[in-house]
């Protein structure tokens, strides 16, 4: 569910203004409407093939909102996040089968960053997108219990391992590894398995202390300036380290 | 001056100019826009991947034309039909001489009249398309219905005027119309797709060549 926030068309109509690039307005213009996209989405499949879910009219969704600009209601907006959000999952396969190679998921990724000018956001996303900004990742995961997982499972990997390590901030190393922050949370043991890898192969790696995490979920909410924000933290992390590669977890 | 001489003089140049200045200012605008605001299309610009997205569509190298062959078939002869029969037409050669004494090689009279059949056979196809299939259906606007008649009236009036069905005058008169109307309306609707596509195609071709991923 997302929050009820008060509907504010004039930063909706900024919203559209900034969202509005190139390819966008040609793509809408010129979809011919042919409905070849139909039978590519997995929405109208598993849904007894309704019309109503076929990738052009997310699409003309989408222009209908850039079109109304401030003249946004309640009852629009709502009908259109709970297709955003709920009937597209940005996978771009009908991209792939659009002769006129219109792509629908970053149109839909538009329609999600018009969304979030109204703090229509689902719930877990947006607290999801909080933690990143207050923790540096998805998960909620303080510094001290980030580095207090790497040297648990340093421990861990010694008593089998003696002499691998775990480095952590190590400046100048080849490869830094970054993780999805649900490996610490929920699978730390992923961490050590792949510091074994490291170990065997001789690699020169560390792993960071802050800008770690390289999921980023706010690109999921077409909140693009929370995704640069976030994608900047690894960033900084791989310039600081002066690390030549980052890895990042499969 | 006569009807005539208006939609064969002034007219058409007015339809041409509109024509031809419209799709110069729509892809003036393309560049202006998208080297501000779509970057990734410069960052990651290929020849490679553009030509071969185009290619791969432009004949129906694609899984969509393997999956919906009749489609695929009747898209292709239509499009073809309707680029080739104007331009080649022995009438329309002769005016084309008369006017600037320059003249090219055109179509067997018969041979054009079957790609006119063809183009409306194929074009009342896709009517149909849209009016039974519910998926076709559900994005189809009475644009959609419009911008369809105004693209078969000039072929439709063409055919009347070549056998001289009902009144030979009039018919010509309207097959100038309309040919005229078709041309005025393109830069501003999604028949601009006839060289929209081949932009889409490339900035689609190459965002998903970047990731080594063909998308035909």
């Amino acid at each position: 569910m997302a929050e009820v926030t008060a509907l504010d068309p004039k930063k909706f109509k900024e919203a559209v203004k900034d969202k509005s690039n190139a390819r966008l307005k040609m793509w809408l213009e010129i979809c011919a409407h042919c409905g070849l996209c139909a039978d590519t989405c997995h929405f109208y499949l598993a849904n007894d093939k309704d019309p109503e879910m076929i990738p052009a009219v997310k699409g003309r969704k989408v222009l209908e909102a850039l079109r109304k600009k401030d003249k946004i209601d309640e009852e629009f907006l709502e009908d259109f996040y709970w297709t955003i959000y709920g009937e597209c999952t940005m996978c771009r396969r009908c991209t792939m089968f659009c002769p006129f190679g219109i792509d629908i998921a970053t149109i839909t990724s538009t329609g999600r960053g018009l969304c979030v000018s109204q703090g229509k956001v689902p719930e877990n996303l947006k607290k999801t997108i909080a933690s990143y900004y207050e923790h540096g990742n998805q998960m909620e995961i303080t510094q001290e219990e980030w580095i207090d997982t790497l040297q648990w499972m340093e421990e861990e990997l010694q008593e089998e391992l003696p002499g691998a390590t775990i480095p952590i901030d190590k400046k100048g190393a080849k490869v830094l590894y970054t993780v999805n922050a649900r490996e610490p949370k929920f699978y730390p043991m992923d961490i050590s398995q792949v510091a074994r890898v490291f170990y065997l192969a001789g690699e020169d790696w560390t792993m960071s202390s802050k800008g770690w995490d390289d999921t980023n979920l706010a690109m999921f909410a077409g909140d693009l300036k929370a995704a640069a924000y976030i994608s900047q933290l690894v960033r900084d992390a791989a310039e600081e380290l002066e690390v030549r590669r980052v890895a990042i977890t499969e | 001056m006569s009807l005539y001489e208006l939609l064969r003089g002034p007219l058409l140049w007015l339809a041409f100019g509109v024509f031809i200045g419209g799709m110069v200012v729509r892809i003036i605008l393309f560049f202006t826009l998208s080297t501000k605001k779509d970057k990734p299309i410069y960052r990651f610009f290929s020849w490679k991947w553009l030509w071969l997205s185009i290619f791969h569509w432009i004949v129906p190298l694609n899984q969509t034309a393997k999956k919906n062959p009749i489609t695929t078939t009747v898209g292709f002869l239509f499009h073809i039909c309707l680029l080739v029969t104007p331009l080649f037409l022995l009438a329309h050669g002769v005016l084309w001489y008369e006017s600037w004494d320059i003249s090219w090689w055109s179509l067997p009279e018969s041979t054009a009249d079957y790609m006119t059949l063809i183009i409306i056979g194929c074009g009342i196809f896709l009517a149909l398309r849209r009016i039974f299939l519910p998926y076709v259906r559900v994005v189809t606007t009475a644009a959609d219905y419009l911008l369809l008649g105004v693209t078969l009236a000039p072929f439709v009036t063409g055919y009347l005027a070549y056998h001289q069905y009902f009144d030979y005058n009039t018919v010509l008169l309207l097959h100038m119309f309309f040919g005229e109307l078709m041309l005025v309306v393109i830069p501003f609707t999604k028949l601009s797709h006839f060289l929209m596509f081949f932009f889409s195609r490339a900035v689609t071709g190459m965002e998903f060549g970047r990731r080594r991923a063909p998308s035909w």
